[in-house]
């Protein structure tokens, strides 16, 4: 009678054991799961808002092409401005909220001449800030248009364009 | 007799929980690597912009007024006509678009991109397809449609990581 008590009990302790094991099992996948969902919405978030400084920048007024290159364009960016908002960007300190900014041409050259007022528009940087990186880093395409002298005339003249920024994020303490 | 069945009947409900414990053990794993074989597609605004920016792009083909964008050179490429300097439309649009794609995503063995695909389709006739590098399962991708003279052209830009 014992014998069979003790057995009935052993059989209830590994019925426990596994049960235990089956609901930490259970529990560990959705936690995966419901974490994986949270980092992926996150990680989207920051790729979304990154995307929106960058579009917000390369829309606004000092770097906009407007109608200057044809119809208004999108993710455009109108070189002479941006040359000429070097010469004045003390003034804009702190002004988008972002530490550093960068426009880099694209191209097989691979040639890395920062511009000047002397070389434009034959450059491939233009640093408008040059602090000391900090906090996170984005970047977007952009297309870079100027007026370029052909023969007797002009012509608009959009190469492709990486519109670098680098931006603190505010401490939440 | 009546014990002896009880006991059978115990022993087989334990078996059932068992083997459903199994399962689902069994079901957990398969679904774990069933997820890391599948493509990994991620919507980019990267690439969103990469396209933007390169439809506006300046290429050496010229009509009679300026030089062509690479949005008008698709239309122009696809109308079968001749750029005012002599060169083919398709051509030079090939080989601006393999210059810029590089220029703008350089892939390789050794670099994050491992290759790209840029495709044009006009009404789902592909009239541009440009496969460089190799083709791996994480991805990001993106796609930008427009209408001109009543044919849907489609712009779709794909790069491996």
């Amino acid at each position: 009678m014992v014998k069979k008590g003790q057995v009935k009990i052993q059989q209830m302790a590994f019925m426990l054991i596994a049960l235990t094991i089956f609901f930490v099992l259970v529990g560990l996948v959705v936690l995966v799961f419901t974490f994986s969902g949270v980092t992926d919405a996150a990680t989207e978030l920051n790729e979304r808002n990154a995307m929106l400084l960058v579009s917000k920048l390369s829309n606004s007024p000092e770097f906009a092409c407007g109608d200057s290159f044809g119809n208004n364009k999108l993710a455009c960016v109108d070189f002479d401005k941006v040359m000429a908002l070097n010469i004045n960007i003390d003034q804009y300190e702190n002004f988008w909220g972002v530490s550093n900014i960068e426009i880099r041409k694209l191209s097989s050259s691979g040639r890395n001449t920062l511009c000047t007022q002397g070389n434009y528009p034959n450059c491939d940087i233009i640093r408008l800030r040059d602090k000391d990186l900090a906090g996170f880093d984005s970047s977007n395409f952009v297309s870079l248009c100027h007026k370029e002298k052909f023969e007797d005339t002009f012509y608009d003249k959009c190469e492709l364009a990486k519109l670098m920024i680098s931006y603190e994020v505010a401490n939440a303490n | 007799m009546r014990i002896k069945n009880k006991r059978a009947q115990e022993e087989m409900v334990g078996f059932a929980a068992i083997i459903i414990l199994v399962a689902v053990i069994i079901l957990v794993f398969l679904g774990f690597s069933m997820r890391n074989t599948n493509k990994e597609v991620v919507e980019s605004y990267e690439v969103e912009s990469y396209l933007e920016a390169v439809l506006q792009y300046t290429t050496e083909c010229e009509d009679y007024l300026n030089h062509l964008t690479i949005k008008q050179l698709i239309f122009s490429c696809e109308q079968g006509d001749v750029c005012q300097n002599g060169g083919d439309p398709c051509e030079i649009l090939e080989s601006t678009l393999i210059e810029i794609s590089s220029a703008a995503w350089p892939y390789g063995e050794e670099r994050p991109i491992k290759g790209y695909l840029f495709n044009i389709t006009v009404e789902g006739r592909e009239l541009e397809s440009i496969f460089q590098g190799e083709e791996t399962n994480t991805r990001k991708a993106s796609s930008q449609n427009f209408i001109k003279s009543g044919n849907q052209i489609k712009l779709f830009f794909e790069a491996y990581f």
